[in-house]
């Protein structure tokens, strides 16, 4: 069982760490599926951690092919920009939140939509907690509907990315969730 | 004396919102190298973005992409354009490095004085995951610009860009929107 956002961030940096809950490639393969009917409201979801180097960044910024300087370049966004450091990109957390929730909807989940701001600068030696919270759940068109809070804290509490999201789960024998993802009518 | 504020919404601002940009193709197509490179750089180890045959066995029947991989994907540049790295430091010696490169898709300049802009925050709607082989098309739009008021009493706007995400089969594969402040 995940532990609660509120006891991580009482923790060490060292100590939320050892409570990293992202999935290796055999766990995402042979996850089992999280049904509608197994959810309450309150519910939290597993807690993804990070711990962005100068290098993780740098990679984010050549798969992408983002040469913003400020993420690389840390005379450039120490003496010019004036930013404490080197910048984690908004685009890599941006490309998190998909990412979790489709692990956590998987294998027959769908990861519907998801809606943040950005409102903190993260750089390296921060340690990023992406979590999710369930906030409401409904049934429409014979699938589950969860609506969540997400969001990506740091050590020091400070949340960089507050945003909700909805998702889809299947009901417990009900039907398969149509991919391409279909939303019922309203 | 009092000075009445005026507001940032004016009637040239409000007829932007619904206006769009040209359809445009993608460089390229939707390609293993950049999946692998992307899923290791968000660090996303998923067997459904490189085994085929488990892949096979799941829910979409092949090897997926992440779902907004595309929209990076999609402001790759062409082998045979200028370079954009060169040109922004030519303009200018302390180019942030990604200088004032117009990128294919852009709207036009929402006709307003206030040039300070700030990410107000994003939204995402996935419907598919692109294939590999897949060529992406998408299309920027102005979905909303609304006004507010700072603590400052000064107005600011808040402009939202929509972008749709399509394959060959003009499929929606995403939708993200993008707002952004100007102050």
């Amino acid at each position: 069982m995940t532990v609660a956002l509120e006891d991580l961030l009482k923790m060490s940096a060292a100590e939320i760490w050892a409570h990293n809950e992202r999935l290796t490639a055999e766990q995402l393969r042979n996850k089992e599926q999280t049904y509608y009917d197994d959810i309450e409201e309150g519910m939290e979801l597993p807690k993804y951690i990070y711990r962005p180097t100068p290098t993780h960044l740098f990679r984010w910024s050549a798969a992408i092919e983002n040469f913003h300087r400020i993420h690389y370049d840390l005379d450039f966004g120490l003496n010019h920009d004036k930013n404490p450091s080197i910048l984690v990109h908004g685009s890599w957390k941006q490309s998190v939140v998909p990412q979790y929730l489709k692990d956590w909807t998987l294998p027959k989940g769908w990861p519907w939509k998801a809606r943040f701001e950005h409102r903190a600068m993260l750089v390296p030696g921060d340690v990023l907690i992406m979590w999710g919270k369930v906030t409401n759940k409904y049934e429409k068109g014979g699938m589950g509907f969860i609506d969540l809070d997400i969001g990506m804290m740091t050590q020091d509490s400070v949340e960089s990315m507050p945003g909700s999201a909805t998702v889809v789960l299947p009901i417990r024998g009900g039907a398969d969730i149509p991919y391409p993802f279909v939303p019922p009518a309203d | 004396m009092t000075q009445e504020t005026q507001s940032a919404i004016t009637p040239e601002v409000k007829a932007m919102i619904g206006v769009a940009g040209d359809v445009v193709e993608s460089w390229g197509v939707v390609d293993a190298e950049y999946l692998r490179r992307f899923t290791q750089a968000v660090m996303d180890p998923d067997p459904r973005y490189w085994d085929e045959e488990f892949a096979k066995s799941t829910p979409y029947g092949e090897i997926i992409t992440p779902p907004i991989m595309v929209s990076y994907m999609a402001s790759r540049n062409p082998p045979n354009a200028e370079d954009p790295i060169t040109k922004a430091f030519e303009e200018d010696p302390m180019s942030d490095g990604i200088g004032r490169v117009e990128r294919l898709g852009s709207l036009p300049r929402v006709p307003t004085d206030l040039v300070r802009v700030l990410n107000a925050g994003n939204e995402l709607e996935i419907y598919q995951y692109p294939s590999i082989g897949d060529k992406i098309f998408f299309q920027n739009r102005y979905s909303d610009i609304r006004e507010r008021v700072g603590r400052d009493g000064k107005p600011f706007l808040i402009v939202t860009t929509e972008t749709t995400y399509r394959n060959q089969k003009e499929e929606v594969l995403c939708i993200t929107r993008a707002s952004s402040i100007r102050r």
